[in-house]
């Protein structure tokens, strides 16, 4: 029964994901949006990897995110114009540094880590501000943008369709979705909940605990870098607050605001914070006041998300 | 504790579903604007209303709502009404600014869009508008190469590049503080390119450059930049941080008596800035791109009468920079009698703006094969107090007219390339 019930669900999110930007035009969204949500959702989601279903708290994804995107761009830029190209650049780069990195703080635990790795994240951003001649400093990346897509039979112009750059990304989001899925699913995915659930029996049991830790920071900052490729390909630009503390704090907000103990979640996180961001800063500049007081709310009342509430609900 | 207190006086459900409730109105009610009628002309601001440049943002949106008032009254865009769109483009977040300027284009269809401030934002800016091949005017954002290197057909700019506020203050500069600069500068496309055009200026003059410092965006304490500063022993620090940042540097320079040793002097100074410090630390020598108090020259007390009216306050270059782009965007269409934004855009080159928008003693227009501007500069002093009232904080020596003090079309560096 309840494998049935995440099968309807399942077939209902993608359903919904894929026939976006047709419904969201009708309430008053654009195409772009929806790429957005997609980006950020497959962030937190990365990000949820290892903070729902690891248990560890990361608070410099961001870092992850911004050299995926500086990778994309700079190889657009520099390189070669070839997308495919670029979101493989982009993945490496960001995925090489979390390996050195994640292997350098893999033994810490709890706010130590979370303040390292917000330490580390601002390392890469004042590299970032103000290498000014490599990453155009403050100003960003300029002067590039992204390349349609040969597949040799035909030609995807992601540059000037915003609809087809849409269905390139949920492609990219589904496979990165279903290879996170498989894998919270394979034995390698139980021992990751089972060092969330009491990291001490798992030591005992024999799990080498930091090894799979540092297996899910890895994993997890290969799709947060990926995400960051797609980000700087959404907006043709990319400039150091892509690798800020606080788009670090944006993707635990998300994360938590979803609901980080469910797969899908941080995806529901992200479409409430960028619609709300979209459309409450149209109407008043305070609109950051909006979205904490929001963030506020879910926190106190719904500790577990806000898909914490809909599970909660439906088992009533 | 909390689990009590709901129970007792309020069933916990009925907070969560109204607090539920009060969410979604939150974000169902803009649904209901998008129902616009189609036959308006729509002009999108995207500009900062929050941060380090709110005031100079909301300046040029005062010019901007006063222009559409205007041009509405006076029969709007081709005999359509105008409908200005605005939306918080943030002092320096580039991916909020971008978000925003798609907004604008994909989803409310802009015919016009207007922004941005922040140098940054407006090259970020830039980008998207030649990408959708919508008509673009800067009111306010500087840096050069946004009508030099990287210059669109699409994109025209109404304040001036920083070089020729350089090349406009330099000479004065030299004259009356001296040979020997040291830098303070903002650390983003402005300040890199207003210190590059001032030290271009300063060395062609005989000057020398001593020493120098970039400040991040934002900056609160410039304590150690001064002493850094008055250690190099320079004649002047030239003062190149905008908004209030500008502020902040200004008061704790005077706080510490560096006025006292050492002269202080900057580039391109705003009357936002010198209306935030206090009396004593409005001083030195800078360029205004537009100053209110122009007596003789037509239209230009409607012009403050009309503002003053609307905000009880006199205009500065931010309101005078919003008034003549969005007027721009009036021009270009009925001059080209259509809404296509590359007709607008050719048969915009070399355009003369009236005397009754130009609002200065000399004709402005855009400059053919840049879009760029080209408007008298007001050279002088800050002052504490001035003869023309509370709002007169500066003191005019000379008004430099823009063509001299430009570079030539060659040195901007722009190429501009037409769509086919």
């Amino acid at each position: 029964m309840e494998t049935l019930n995440r099968q309807t669900a399942n077939i209902i999110v993608w359903l919904l994901l894929l026939a976006m930007p047709f419904w969201i035009k009708a309430l008053g969204g654009y195409t772009e949006l929806c790429t957005q949500v997609l980006v950020y959702a497959l962030a937190a989601m990365a990000l949820n990897f290892l903070l729902g279903f690891t248990g560890v708290l990361s608070f410099g994804h961001a870092a992850y995110f911004g050299l995926g995107a500086y990778g994309v761009a700079m190889t657009i830029k520099y390189l070669v114009a070839s997308t495919p190209l670029a979101l493989l650049v982009g993945i490496v780069v960001g995925t090489i540094a979390a390996a050195i990195i994640g292997w350098l703080i893999v033994n810490l635990r709890g706010v130590y880590f979370a303040m390292v790795t917000i330490a580390f994240g601002q390392v890469f951003y004042f590299i970032t501000f103000r290498w000014n001649n490599v990453t155009g400093g403050d100003d960003g990346l300029t002067g590039w943008s992204r390349v349609p897509i040969d597949l040799g039979f035909t030609r995807i112009d992601i540059l000037h369709n915003p609809t087809a750059f849409y269905y390139v990304v949920l492609a990219i989001f589904a496979v990165a979705v279903g290879i996170m899925a498989f894998l919270l699913r394979s034995p390698f995915g139980r021992t990751l909940l089972a060092i969330r659930e009491n990291e001490r029996r798992a030591r005992f049991l024999g799990i080498p605990v930091e090894r799979h830790i540092w297996l899910s920071f890895l994993i997890s900052c290969l799709f947060v870098s990926l995400a960051g490729g797609l980000y700087a390909l959404l907006n043709n630009f990319v400039d150091p607050r892509a690798l800020r503390w606080d788009m670090s704090g944006n993707f635990v907000i998300i994360a938590v605001l979803g609901g980080m103990r469910s797969f899908w979640g941080p995806m529901i996180g992200a479409a409430i914070f960028v619609v709300l961001q979209d459309y409450v800063s149209s109407m008043t500049e305070n609109w950051m006041s909006f979205l904490g007081l929001f963030f506020v709310l879910i926190v106190l009342f719904f500790p577990r998300g806000v898909l914490g509430i809909l599970r909660r609900k439906s088992l009533s | 504790m909390t689990e009590e207190i709901f129970s007792k006086k309020l069933d916990r459900r009925t907070v969560i579903k109204t607090a539920a409730l009060a969410g979604a109105a939150q974000i169902a009610s803009p649904f209901v604007i998008t129902a616009r009628a189609a036959d308006v002309v729509k002009i999108g601001l995207d500009n900062p209303l929050t941060g380090t440049f709110a005031a100079v943002g909301k300046n040029e949106l005062i010019g901007c709502q006063l222009a559409v008032e205007q041009i509405n009254a006076k029969g709007g865009i081709l005999g359509r009404k105008v409908d200005l769109l605005v939306e918080d483009s943030t002092s320096g977040d580039a991916g909020t600014a971008v978000q925003k300027a798609r907004k604008l284009i994909d989803r409310d269809k802009v015919n016009f869009l207007l922004g941005n401030v922040n140098s940054a934002l407006a090259l970020a800016m830039a980008q998207v508008s030649n990408e959708k091949g919508v008509f673009h005017v800067v009111p306010g954002g500087h840096t050069d190469a946004v009508t030099g290197a990287t210059c669109h057909w699409n994109v025209f700019r109404v304040c001036n590049p920083t070089q020729t506020e350089a090349n406009a203050v330099t000479p004065s500069l030299i004259k009356n503080m001296g040979k020997k600069w040291y830098y303070i500068t903002p650390d983003y496309a402005f300040g890199h390119t207003l210190q590059a055009g001032l030290e271009k200026a300063c060395a062609k003059a005989g000057g020398t450059k001593v020493g120098g410092d970039l400040t991040p965006l934002g900056t609160t304490d410039f304590s150690s930049y001064l002493i850094k500063a008055q250690a190099a022993k320079p004649d002047v620090i030239i003062m190149l941080p905008q908004g209030d940042d500008m502020i902040n540097l200004m008061k704790q320079a005077v706080q510490f008596g560096l006025d006292k040793k050492i002269h202080l002097a900057g580039g391109q100074q705003e009357l936002e800035a010198l209306e935030g410090l206090p009396p004593e630390a409005r001083i030195g020598t800078w360029v205004f791109e537009w100053y209110w108090n122009q007596p003789g020259v037509a239209h230009v007390a409607d012009f403050v009468a009309a503002i003053k009216k609307k905000t009880g306050r006199v205009p500065t270059a931010r309101t005078w920079f919003g008034f003549a782009a969005t007027w721009s965007c009036k021009l270009a269409a009925e001059n080209a009698k259509s809404l296509e934004a590359v007709k607008m855009a050719k048969a915009f080159q070399g355009f003369k703006l009236p005397p009754e928008i130009a609002l200065m003693p000399d004709t402005a227009f855009y400059r053919e094969g840049q879009n760029q501007l080209i408007p008298n500069l007001w050279v002088g002093n800050a002052q504490g107090k001035g003869s023309a009232g509370p709002d007169d904080l500066f003191h005019v020596t000379q008004v430099v007219k823009g063509a001299d003090v430009s570079e030539t079309l060659q040195e901007t560096g722009c190429k501009m390339t037409w769509p086919a």
